[in-house]
């Protein structure tokens, strides 16, 4: 292949019409954002090295960890910990079992016992681990108890009921549920506040901090449950990657007033906005009569929707299988596999 | 012809991913994912922990970057079976599109193994707990039956119903006692106490309601009062009798304020604390992703 057949290719009519149209605007958001993410790590870490020490505001459910797993100490009673529902070891598990470590370590050092409920088997594995670790790394591998790490089930009310048995019989001090959860939160919120455990939850799932916000004596919201990691440890690492995090929201928030204010100016900020031509398959024609503008033709409309075009993937069809029936604009079409 | 129709649909559903079963091409790919797993197998059983923490990073970086790639390369467009591809970034995305589905059952297959260590957790806890005759060991004795029957039976209605009775057990008129059993046991027994479980909820929500809303603080207040217009705007008569009050098509209506408070407090806070998890997890998703995690105890 020489190069000139790769530019034929590249510029082949079906490269024009596929792939410039699908998203670039998401692709450059993405990569901007990751950007910012790195660059703040990499700016945390030279910094770091300088002894300088980035600022991170108080949160409060975060300090309670040491008072919450001193109580239980005191009481001779478990420290509980769930780390949600999810099926799979992501993001959200592993932040969780990241600040689990971090209260595993103050147990293992108050000689304190600790019970980790997981409702998927690779979480449980990974937890088992990473709690191992914890114990071997303070001088503690033989007080490990193995089944201190446990998996109960993966069916949602089943796991619901085994964990509040475990709170009921164990009578827990403390209690942390950070993750996934759906509707058994208030279940373990509630049934741990009928024991008197102290409790520290957070969940990714907005439907559900509002319960834990009602039961639960701490809760972190939304985005401080990815700020727990670098609140606790102060890696320069991990701060960095806060600073990034703050930048995005700054970015996402201007991209926001920016795109409702560019919005409300092509539709009329009073009046209607009204318009002549119509853009219909790439092709722009001339109307009989000016029209509103509809709310999928403005700007910032095509940019986040830019596969909204039906009749460009028509067209696309029709042009690859001129005899062919066009099929229903969401037809699956690779079902054969 | 295409250049790169190595990374193409050559014959679909036959891919660079798979082969006709039992075909020599089918042996071939087979023998070399043993081998290969078994290498690198006996090769982390006898590498030392900062070899093997360095494999664990190449193998999540190249795992990770299968997906960001598959979100950077643009998907295909109408595609059918035994379609071949027309230039070259349309041969990257049918690569990408034939492969998604084998890489996910990479991570299917993996969850699979762990779920026996699952299961062994469960197993030997009960066991130990009835053989120490520990606490509470009767709660552990019905455990272990439950799961033994549910296997077993479970088992033999799958059993039944894919090599003996087939469709035909679809309708109940069918049926032996094996699918009357795993009926019973599975809808007659676990989905009902699921939803007992479940139910048991709406009993939570009223004693975490009392707790919260009470007047405590200002922020407090405020919560107690929004929930009160939400509830109140809910209940018919009483949005009826505050409607003639402030007279129908009002902007006061308990309805509009309701709807006011959901569309410019409620959903704007959702959003943005939602904006604020998906970062968050963008980042730890890049750390985890580049290997940049470290302990989080230290």
């Amino acid at each position: 292949m020489n190069i000139s057949s790769l530019g034929s290719l590249l510029a082949d009519d079906n490269w024009q019409n596929q792939y410039t149209d699908t998203g670039w605007f998401a692709i450059l958001l993405t990569a901007v954002v990751v950007a910012f993410v790195l660059l703040n790590i990499v700016r945390a870490e030279a910094g770091g090295k300088k002894g300088k020490d980035l600022f991170i505001r108080r949160i409060a459910g975060l300090n309670a960890i040491d008072e919450a797993v001193g109580r239980a100490t005191e009481m001779g009673r478990p420290v509980l910990m769930v780390p949600g529902l999810g099926a799979n070891v992501d993001a959200v598990v592993m932040q969780a079992l990241k600040i689990f470590s971090y209260v595993a370590r103050i147990a293992a050092n108050f000689g304190n016992p600790i019970l980790i409920c997981c409702a998927a088997a690779p979480v449980y594995t990974v937890a088992q681990e990473m709690i191992r670790d914890v114990y071997q790394r303070e001088g503690l591998g033989d007080k490990f108890d193995n089944d201190s790490v446990r998996f109960v089930s993966d069916r949602q009310f089943a796991f619901a009921a085994g964990v509040s048995g475990l709170i009921l019989r164990d009578k827990v001090a403390a209690a942390f549920f950070m993750g996934d959860f759906f509707a058994e939160s208030l279940i373990f919120a509630e049934t741990a506040n009928s024991v008197g455990a102290i409790q520290i939850a957070s969940s990714t799932q907005t439907t559900q901090t509002p319960f834990f916000i009602a039961a639960c004596d701490y809760v972190l919201i939304g985005d401080e449950f990815y700020a727990a990691g670098a609140y606790l440890t102060r890696q320069p690492i991990l701060v960095g990657s806060l600073i990034g995090q703050d930048w995005n929201k700054i970015l996402i928030a201007s991209l926001v007033f920016l795109g409702a204010v560019m919005n409300a100016a092509q539709r009329g900020l009073f009046s209607p906005a009204m318009t002549s031509m119509e853009t219909n398959d790439s092709v722009t024609k001339k109307l009989d009569a000016p029209r509103p503008v509809k709310k999928g033709e403005t700007f910032t409309a095509r940019l986040f929707n830019p596969q909204d075009d039906i009749t460009l993937k028509d067209r696309i069809h029709r042009e690859k299988y001129p005899d062919a029936e066009v099929p229903q604009p969401d037809a699956k079409v690779t079902d054969w596999r | 012809m295409n250049p790169m129709m190595f990374f193409a649909d050559l014959i679909p559903p036959h891919t660079f991913w798979n082969a006709a079963n039992g075909s020599p091409e089918w042996w071939t790919k087979t023998l070399v994912a043993l081998l290969a797993v078994s290498v690198g197998f006996f090769f982390m059983r006898t590498a030392g922990p900062r070899v093997r923490r360095l494999v664990i990073g190449a193998v999540t970086l190249v795992a990770g970057a299968f997906f960001v790639l598959y979100f950077v390369v643009p998907q295909p467009v109408n595609r059918h079976a035994g379609e071949m591809p027309l230039s070259v970034p349309e041969s990257l995305s049918f690569w990408f599109d034939d492969a998604l589905p084998i890489v996910s059952t990479i991570a299917n297959t993996l969850a699979a193994f762990l779920l026996g260590l699952g299961v062994y957790s469960v197993l030997t806890i009960h066991v130990r707990k009835v053989w120490r005759q520990q606490r509470d060991w009767g709660f552990s004795v019905v455990l272990l039956v439950c799961i033994v029957i549910m296997a077993l039976i479970g088992y033999a209605d799958w059993y039944d119903r894919k090599f003996v009775g087939g469709a035909k057990l679809d309708d109940p008129a069918f049926w032996g006692w094996i699918n009357y059993a795993n009926d019973f046991f599975f809808n007659g027994l676990l989905q009902q106490m699921d939803a007992a479980m479940f139910s048991v909820i709406a009993f939570y929500i009223l004693s975490a309601a009392y707790r919260a809303f009470r007047i405590r603080s200002v922020e407090a207040t405020i919560l107690l009062a929004s929930a009160l217009v939400v509830m109140l705007s809910l209940m018919g008569a009483v949005e009826f009798g505050w409607n003639v009050l402030v007279g129908n098509g009002s902007m006061f209506t308990l309805t509009e304020i309701a709807k006011w408070l959901r569309d410019s407090f409620q959903t704007p806070a959702i959003r943005a604390i939602d904006f604020g998890v998906g970062i968050g997890a963008l980042a730890m998703g890049l750390r985890l992703w580049l290997s940049l995690e470290k302990q989080g105890a230290n």
